[in-house]
């Protein structure tokens, strides 16, 4: 095996490693694994994805009993591995979709960094040898499919195989990988649909997620169960939150503008159009995603560090909206997590003193359907809130009020603000997955892996929301910049009065 | 939790009418002297009972600042009912009532139901609009008319259900295509699987469905 290792295709030695950094204490061994290969894409990745897996103990047993059978990069069916990696996946599937158009070079750039491939010239000769491995390794994975990490080796072969195929068809391959991980995911958990909806460009996303939440909707009303059963869909809970409804809002400014913008250039020529389309051009840069992978080896920060960030974000943009209502909503959320653990183990050891054994795994399980219903309801309170912000912020530029900031640097901001809300999604789902993995230690992993899972799919799709939520920015903030230069700047100042106060 | 359909409802008017008050009496059944200029749109929801059907009214609160004229306009669309809402101590408020009219005519269907409303009629001794007045602008212009106070919750809960009723009645009248959400009007999840499901997907609860949507 260790000479395999050396030819191993670099995707997959990196999710080795990847997990590895939340493994280690468990798994010293492996640390062998080829990263010496590509030491730079390693970092970025595990710095990309922000996402140190917390590893629970039952993972273990469950991955040692595979090991034997399976090849070394099929053991990391722990919690930690799709936890990391899974997601680093949808944020570049996502990635990409802003960036195509970008240029191929520069897309293909993206994929190598943030899937971890190396120049093509460099892996040329090792896909023979990935090839055959695909094929041994598929083989083993139809025996895992059954089982509760199905899903997962479902997407792991598909990602293995389209490691050949990004290098053979670049682009296409790309969205290939979008949209099988989309799929299989979706095979996993229906609820899901509306993230692989969203790859469906025909619809709106705001239809997207109505769908899912009348899905919701009816799956409710039909299972006569429990009413805590409502509490974790999350299409219901966004609902509620008025998230749709913002959603909705926000689409229709968003065509509205285009359809305005669509139309300035229609009645423009020549040089003029020429001018103008340069400008509209550098606008759409501040739209492709910054890279989700700043430098910031982000440990957790303080409560206060979000609050401060979004907030003086949201100053830079000169809109009298402010983000109080989310930063509220996510504060509530930490004191909540902090609370959970200390809570929650004081009363299993009570619990158990009193009653030894048999009652205790009610009690927990109470505890990890608690926080997974919490967890559910704050990212979706989080997105709502998050999309209603852009919702407003696009509704006060449309205002035109006061207009010392450009069009360009709101979009530069609101690239800022989108990456922040995404960061803080993630930091957020792994509070919440650590303190289940806390809680749920002796729970069997059948029933807490679901719950775990459940938490990271609706934080990605969270993410999903944001960041097409942020899209429908892109037209109102054009609008903007043509209205600014054709417009004379005393005009705005009458406006923006009777806003500033009352 | 369910509803047989949910109507989409714009509120409309000047700014500083009461109609994020009379927004929240509706929704929380409070009232709150000072509020925030309200900036593009709020929304609110809640379910009423028409003739045994739960209805999901999802309510757009607007903007009545002028300055956010061209932007609420973008949010008329796909109204089935809409309060247009005055102040009945504030006689300009009641002079643009035609402008708004206008508007609301202009971008939403024109089946949308329109209820106009004189808010505030708790401070009679400031009156500056008579109630005959908006009466006859309501005839005149084929709306429905109430005088209501989010303060003290007058009139209130019948503003928004009589709009709803008329929009039901509309329904059943066949005035409204409720196959077409441009009109403000879905049929609720139990409802829409009757037409569009796959086996098993029949609702065995079928308590809600009423009478005339032949589910199961």
């Amino acid at each position: 095996m260790s000479g395999k290792d050396g030819t191993e295709t670099p995707v997959i030695a990196e999710t080795s490693r990847t997990l590895e950094d939340g493994n280690c204490e468990s798994d010293k061994n492996s640390e062998s694994v080829d990263h010496s290969a590509m030491p730079e894409s390693e970092s970025e990745l595990a710095a990309s994805t922000g996402r140190r897996p917390e590893v629970k103990p039952s993972s273990d047993l469950e991955t040692s009993k595979v090991q034997e059978t399976v090849s070394k990069e099929e053991t990391q069916t722990g919690w930690g591995y799709w936890g990391s990696w899974g997601k680093s996946l949808l944020s570049s599937a996502s990635a990409t979709v802003a960036t195509v158009g970008q240029g191929i070079s520069s897309v293909i750039e993206k994929a190598e960094s943030s899937l971890g491939i190396p120049s093509p010239s460099e892996i040329s000769s090792e896909v023979k040898v990935a090839a055959a491995e695909t094929n041994t390794r598929e083989n083993e994975d139809s025996s895992l499919g059954a089982g509760p990490f199905g899903v997962f080796s479902t997407i792991s072969t598909a990602v293995q195989s389209t490691g050949k195929s990004v290098i053979a068809g670049g682009l296409d391959a790309l969205e290939f990988i979008g949209k099988k991980t989309m799929d299989v995911i979706a095979e996993g958990d229906p609820g899901f649909k509306r993230t692989k909806g969203l790859m469906n460009r025909n619809a709106t996303l705001s239809q997207v997620l109505r769908e899912a939440k009348e899905k919701e909707e009816l799956w409710t009303s039909n299972e006569v169960t429990m009413e805590t059963d409502k509490n974790t869909h999350y299409g219901l809970l966004f609902d509620e939150f008025q998230g749709l409804s913002h959603l909705e809002a926000l689409e229709m400014l968003s065509q509205e503008s285009e359809i305005k913008v669509r139309s300035v250039l229609n009645s423009l020529s020549g040089d003029e159009l020429e001018t103008l389309k340069l400008e509209l051009e550098q606008l759409k840069e501040a739209f492709s995603l910054a890279e989700f992978c700043d430098e910031e080896e982000e440990e957790k920060k303080g409560d206060e560090d979000f609050t401060k960030e979004v907030t003086e974000l949201f100053s830079q943009l000169h809109v009298s909206t402010k983000p109080e209502k989310l930063t509220r909503a996510r504060n509530t959320a930490y004191e909540w997590i902090k609370a959970v653990p200390a809570k929650t183990l004081a009363e299993n050891k009570e619990e158990e003193k009193q009653l030894e054994g048999g009652n205790t795994e009610e009690v927990s399980k109470n505890s990890i359907e608690d926080i997974h219903a919490f967890a559910i309801r704050s990212l979706a309170e989080l997105t709502a809130c998050s999309i209603e912000l852009f919702h407003k912020t696009a509704a006060l530029v449309l205002h035109g009020q006061r207009q010392n900031v450009t069009a360009i640097e709101r979009s530069q901001t609101l690239s800022q603000v989108t990456v922040v809300l995404c960061k803080e999604l993630s930091f957020l789902s792994r509070e919440f997955t650590t303190s289940l993995t806390t809680v749920g230690v002796k729970e069997k992993t059948d029933s807490l892996n679901p719950l775990i899972t459940a938490v990271f799919l609706e934080a990605s799709n969270s993410a999903s929301y944001i960041q097409d939520a942020f899209q429908l920015l892109l037209p109102v903030l054009e609008l903007s910049l043509i209205e600014n230069r054709t417009e004379s700047p005393t005009h705005e100042l009458q406006v923006q009065k009777p806003l500033a106060q009352q | 939790m369910t509803y047989a359909y949910l109507f989409k409802y714009i509120i409309i008017g000047d700014t500083g009418v009461g109609k994020s008050c009379l927004l929240l009496q509706f929704t929380d059944k409070r009232f709150q002297p000072v509020h925030d200029l309200t900036i593009g749109v709020e929304f609110g929801a809640r379910m009423v009972n028409i003739d045994g059907k739960q209805i999901k009214l999802q309510i757009w609160d607007t903007a009545g600042q002028e300055s956010f004229r061209s932007i609420t306009r973008s949010y008329y669309r796909g109204a089935a009912g809409a309060l247009l809402v005055y102040d009945i101590t504030r006689r300009e408020t009641f002079n643009h009532l035609t402008s708004w009219l206008e508007d609301a005519r202009q971008h939403s269907s024109s089946n949308m139901v329109i209820m106009l409303i004189g808010n505030k009629s708790d401070l009679e001794s400031r009156r500056d609009v008579k109630r005959e007045e908006g009466e006859a602008f309501a005839r005149e212009h084929g709306l429905i008319f109430m005088e209501t106070s989010a303060k003290t919750a007058c009139n209130v809960e019948e503003a928004f259900i009589n709009t709803a009723k008329e929009i039901y009645r509309k329904i059943q009248q066949g005035l409204f295509d409720v196959h077409n959400e441009a009109n403000g009007i879905k049929i609720g999840p139990q409802q829409s699987i009757a037409t569009s499901a796959g086996p098993g997907a029949c609702p065995r609860n079928s308590r809600d469905t009423g009478s005339d949507s032949g589910c199961c």
